[in-house]
């Protein structure tokens, strides 16, 4: 059962990351809305070692506004950036769903 | 974009030097088939392959979405398998997929509304069974930190301007799916062929940082040069 | 003065005069945690970095590159590793490696290095055969 639906707010963790990792760090703390789902597949953090036992999580497609992730956007307001992240690196937005 | 070499950049490769690169990837394919890591059918079935594949194939997905609607929902709703409507199979040449490509691809359609742009921050994740191997500028750490940040100066140093009402909409391919942008059908095009249109969908069309005309059927980055 | 390429040719030599840093790095004594963070973040993350604008070339692929395209892909469907043991193996080339080296070199000396760590070439067998193999090629030229 998918923790997420689409629509729903979520915000990346800001979880400490150290030798390998696929989650941006200007996405960190950052709140978007699940756009899409994914398959679930061998999180890199996993797949980056060879584990074949590692662990395996739906992913997401976020979308967030430009505006929301740099402090001086130069573009327009209405501009957006996807990308997709795994349900572990994923908390329900404050405020919750839309 | 000014379509002439740029005289002052760096030399690439020093004339007439063999590379030590070139070195060593023959030194570790020769180890690595004398210790029965991989046979030499292997390497030469993937070299097929690797050869065989271009933009043309997404210059050909595009202009079939263009001439058909049934296609195009098909295309929109599974990447992967309409891809084999053209002969692209995302399986090959391993019969699992590509270990850099996987099999997850999507095709993102531009409107009037929306334009896409694709970057891979991270290294340079590319959907090489429909676009072959991707331009080198787009591997480099100067556009991966840009586009993300500022895609309208980077579209602007492409030559590409945006109205204020166009969505840049931008994805940062981070894991295992691949993309690609279906650019919009552009005017002057009225009844032309499948071969004509994708003649005009060049692979910056499909990359976002272009958009095609029925006069230019070339991608107008210029090309560094060795001395 | 000066024409607009002129200009900006002018301007790119000035920009690479950076004056040397008075705390160069050489194994400190102590960090703060602030720096440690620096430190620790992983290579490739670069998405919105400053950075100037450069001019977006392409470049014709050598032969090697394409066969060091082919080895790799090829290393990991027979298994040896996956795409992205490779990644992590380009970052932990370390960044003077990573920004130093051209794309395709990252991606032949991440194999070689991964390799030789997975213990299935011994790095003096490698070393001894890209010896002979540079003297075939010069022999032959």
């Amino acid at each position: 059962m998918r923790r997420f639906a689409i629509g729903d707010r979520v915000t990346v963790r800001d979880a400490t990351t150290l030798f390998h990792h696929r989650t941006q760090s200007y996405t960190r703390g950052r709140t978007g809305v699940v756009v899409d789902h994914r398959p679930e597949w061998l999180i890199p953090e996993d797949e980056a070692w060879q584990r074949e036992d590692g662990r395996v999580e739906p992913f997401y497609v976020v979308r967030f506004n430009q505006i929301d992730l740099w402090p001086d956007y130069t573009g327009l307001e209405l501009d957006t950036l996807e990308s997709e992240f795994a349900e572990g690196w994923l908390v329900p937005a404050e405020g919750g769903r839309r | 974009m000014s379509t002439t070499h740029d005289h002052d950049h760096a030399p690439i490769e020093a004339a007439g030097e063999i590379s030590e690169f070139d070195v060593l990837e023959t030194a570790i394919r020769g180890l690595a088939i004398e210790k029965g890591l991989f046979s030499p059918e292997d390497h030469r079935r993937f070299m097929e392959w690797a050869q065989r594949i271009g933009p043309h194939g997404g210059s050909r997905l595009v202009a079939r979405a263009w001439l058909d609607p049934g296609f195009k929902q098909r295309l929109l709703a599974d990447g992967t398998e309409t891809s084999k409507e053209i002969g692209i199979d995302w399986l090959d040449p391993t019969g699992t997929g590509t270990p850099s490509d996987f099999t997850y691809f999507y095709v993102l359609e531009n409107t009037p509304k929306v334009h896409n742009l694709i970057v891979c921050t991270l290294c340079s994740c590319y959907p090489r069974p429909v676009l072959g191997q991707a331009p080198e500028w787009y591997k480099t750490p100067h556009y991966r930190r840009r586009a993300v940040r500022w895609p309208r100066e980077v579209l602007a140093e492409f030559g590409l301007h945006l109205a204020a009402d166009v969505e840049v909409r931008v994805h940062d391919s981070n894991q295992k799916s691949r993309f690609m942008v279906m650019p919009m059908r552009p005017e002057g095009t009225e009844g032309w062929t499948e071969d004509q249109l994708a003649a005009i969908v060049t692979r910056d069309t499909m990359i976002g940082v272009a958009l095609p005309r029925a006069d230019w059927t070339a991608d107008r980055s210029p090309v560094a040069t060795s001395r | 003065m000066h024409s607009p390429s002129g200009l900006d040719t002018l301007q790119r030599r000035v920009l690479g005069l950076a004056p040397q840093p008075a705390d160069r790095l050489d194994s400190p004594y102590w960090i703060s945690n602030e720096s440690y963070q620096a430190l620790r973040h992983v290579l490739h993350d670069v998405g919105g970095q400053p950075d100037a604008s450069v001019p977006y070339l392409d470049k014709d692929e050598a032969d090697w590159e394409l066969r060091t395209y082919v080895l790799c892909e090829v290393l990991a469907w027979r298994g040896v590793w996956n795409s992205e043991v490779r990644r992590r193996a380009e970052n932990d080339l370390g960044a003077t490696l990573y920004f130093g080296l051209p794309y395709y070199g990252r991606w032949i000396t991440a194999a070689a290095k991964t390799l030789v760590d997975k213990g299935l070439i011994s790095v003096s067998e490698l070393a001894a055969r890209i010896d002979a193999v540079r003297a075939r090629r010069e022999a032959g030229s």
